[in-house]
């Protein structure tokens, strides 16, 4: 069978004729390397929760529970500077972790502590704190009061979220699973979290594929129109996808007796170490709820 | 024949909209068999596996399985339920969607323990099973760490944890690499020796030779287009033709043109493929 000569042949425009051929990333190059980088970061987890680390040794139940004690008792901290110490705490229990202090408070800073600073600060104006005058601003300025309350909202959010990090970076997912199912979570909402996680992954690979091969077969950029167009017709394709995925991944379920449970064989066990934890955390955050009521506002 | 584990009659099954899946099957697989069904893509293959393990049921006809009729009603008994998942085995042809567990560990472990086996009687499967399919370093791993190869035999290995009686493999050699490909076959061979029924779906003749006892051959209608041994079947050249599974192939040496049927992948031990 030959060829078509219409195939044989490249069918290029000159450069000149061609739109939008600048030299910045296309859209599915920026697409499949976000995509990519997210991948990357969910194995990087897998890595970080490996690690010999402080809070990597403690039962997942344990982990679990005085982590959501500390950004339980984040939320009850009146004081900035309570919240310091919080903010200080999650730093050292990073860095007895082994999970990185830089790129720990480098993604708790830029993700939580910036969305919460832009959201707050226009309370800092004068306009709804009244208050002494520390940065004026044309006609508004912001005032102490105003400062202080975005410092004491900023600082509760960041400490907060690097408890929730400290979760994520030194769990594995299936402990944390364990832990849920444990703690009597229904086991249809672990069944549910055990596979979200791994079709999410399974799905972003789809889209990475897809924007790859849609950027190997491009030649030009597009239009903004032509790539809304083409990203929502994907978009469609990708739920459907899943939909089908779904229901695939049930018929594998039933087909092995799959009875609504998700047990599991390993069965937790706690140690002394963490009963030492438990009981310090338990400790450690009453004082601080005290302390707080002595220095706080 | 032997005793008969599945009995089709007049099977027929159409999607919603009253899309053909497939036609009038008739097909009796006896206790220890291993059959192939192979046939073109959309032949209906994978919809047969899936009825034989009780997860489509016929639009028409009947199937009876283990000497109990397999319905959707049936297998809302549980003490039926249990008894068929424990007795058939379903490998995907996927991995990626077999694997639903957070790590391989739990992932051999989900079957037998939906069973009510005993923990320390799961353990030991577990452990065995690993050791046998050489994925004891991988069971602390989640599923999307593994390559292609390894999902393929952590899938396998958490059904053979229940130690069904039948195993139905849906294109089973697919996304394997050669090394992987001889290790199923291997695995195939133990499969046989333990009586164990097989019946795989694939359309890779050369695997499918080596492997069943038997071929069914389903016909781009949804039919069956043929049913025997794999001599008998794979010397049906016009049949293979027909049924899609084999193409003329026509190529050059030198200044002399030359055609030939050609199976993907080849099935040279048949006389189907050319080798270059």
């Amino acid at each position: 069978m030959s060829v078509p000569s219409s195939c044989s042949q490249p069918d290029i425009a000159p450069a000149e004729q061609r739109r939008g051929g600048g030299g910045g990333r296309s859209l599915a190059r920026k697409t499949a390397d976000s995509v990519a980088r997210a991948v990357t970061d969910v194995l990087q987890n897998e890595e970080l929760a490996a690690r010999p680390g402080l809070l990597q040794r403690l039962d997942p139940r344990v982990k679990l529970l005085t982590l959501l004690l500390f950004a339980v008792t984040t939320s009850l901290v009146h004081s900035v500077w309570v919240l310091v110490v919080l903010i200080g705490l999650t730093m050292i229990l990073a860095g007895t972790s082994r999970v990185g202090v830089t790129s720990f408070a480098r993604r708790v800073w830029l993700s939580a502590g910036l969305l919460a600073l832009l959201i707050a600060l226009p309370s800092a104006l004068d306009v709804f704190t009244p208050g002494t005058a520390l940065v004026t601003l044309g006609p508004v300025s912001l005032t102490e009061p105003g400062l202080m309350g975005v410092a004491t909202l900023v600082a509760r959010v960041v400490a907060s979220a690097g408890f929730a990090l400290l979760v994520i970076w030194t769990m594995r997912w299936s402990d944390l699973l364990r832990a849920l199912s444990a703690m009597r979570m229904p086991d249809v909402v672990v069944a549910t979290l055990a596979m979200t996680q791994k079709q999410i992954l399974t799905l972003l690979r789809t889209v990475e594929q897809i924007h790859l091969a849609r950027e190997s077969r491009t030649l030009t950029r597009g239009t903004t129109r032509e790539n809304r167009a083409w990203v929502t017709e994907r978009m469609a394709f990708v739920v459907r996808k899943s939909m089908k995925t779904a229901d695939d991944v049930y018929d594998a379920m039933l087909s092995r007796g799959f009875t609504g449970a998700m047990p599991s064989l390993v069965r937790l066990r706690m140690g002394p170490g963490d009963w030492v934890w438990a009981l310090a955390s338990v400790a450690l955050c009453a004082a601080i709820v005290a302390v707080d009521r002595v220095v706080g506002p | 024949m032997s005793e008969a584990d599945f009995i089709l009659k007049a099977v027929g099954h159409e999607y919603r909209g009253g899309v053909p899946a497939l036609a009038a099957i008739d097909l009796t697989i006896g206790r220890g068999q291993h059959v192939a069904v192979v046939g073109a893509n959309g032949s209906g293959k994978s919809t047969l596996l899936k009825m034989l393990d009780g997860l489509v049921f016929p639009t028409s006809g009947d199937i009876v399985a283990f000497g109990a009729p397999l319905t959707e009603a049936g297998l809302e008994d549980p003490v039926f339920r249990r008894d068929f998942r424990a007795r058939v085995g379903f490998v995907f042809q996927e991995a990626d969607v077999q694997l639903f567990c957070a790590n391989a560990l739990d992932e051999l472990a989900f079957g037998p323990l939906q069973l009510g086996l005993p923990r320390d009687e799961v353990e030991r499967r577990v452990r065995e099973v690993a050791a046998r399919l050489r994925i004891d370093k991988l069971l602390d791993r989640p599923p999307y760490t593994l390559s292609g190869g390894e999902k393929k035999r952590v899938a396998i290995a958490s059904v053979l944890t229940m130690r069904p009686h039948v195993l139905l493999l849906d294109e089973p050699t697919s996304a394997l690499d050669p090394r992987s490909q001889v290790w199923l076959l291997e695995v195939l061979e133990e499969w046989r020796r333990e009586g164990r029924t097989v019946v795989m779906a694939t359309h890779d003749l050369s695997a499918a030779a080596e492997a069943a006892d038997r071929i069914v051959v389903l016909s781009e209608d949804h039919a069956i287009a043929a049913d025997g041994t794999p001599d008998e079947v794979l010397a049906q050249r016009e049949l293979l033709l027909s049924v899609n599974l084999i193409h003329e192939h026509t190529h050059r040496h030198a200044t002399r043109a030359h055609k030939h049927a050609h199976a993907h992948p080849p099935a040279d031990e048949h006389g189907l493929d050319h080798g270059h």
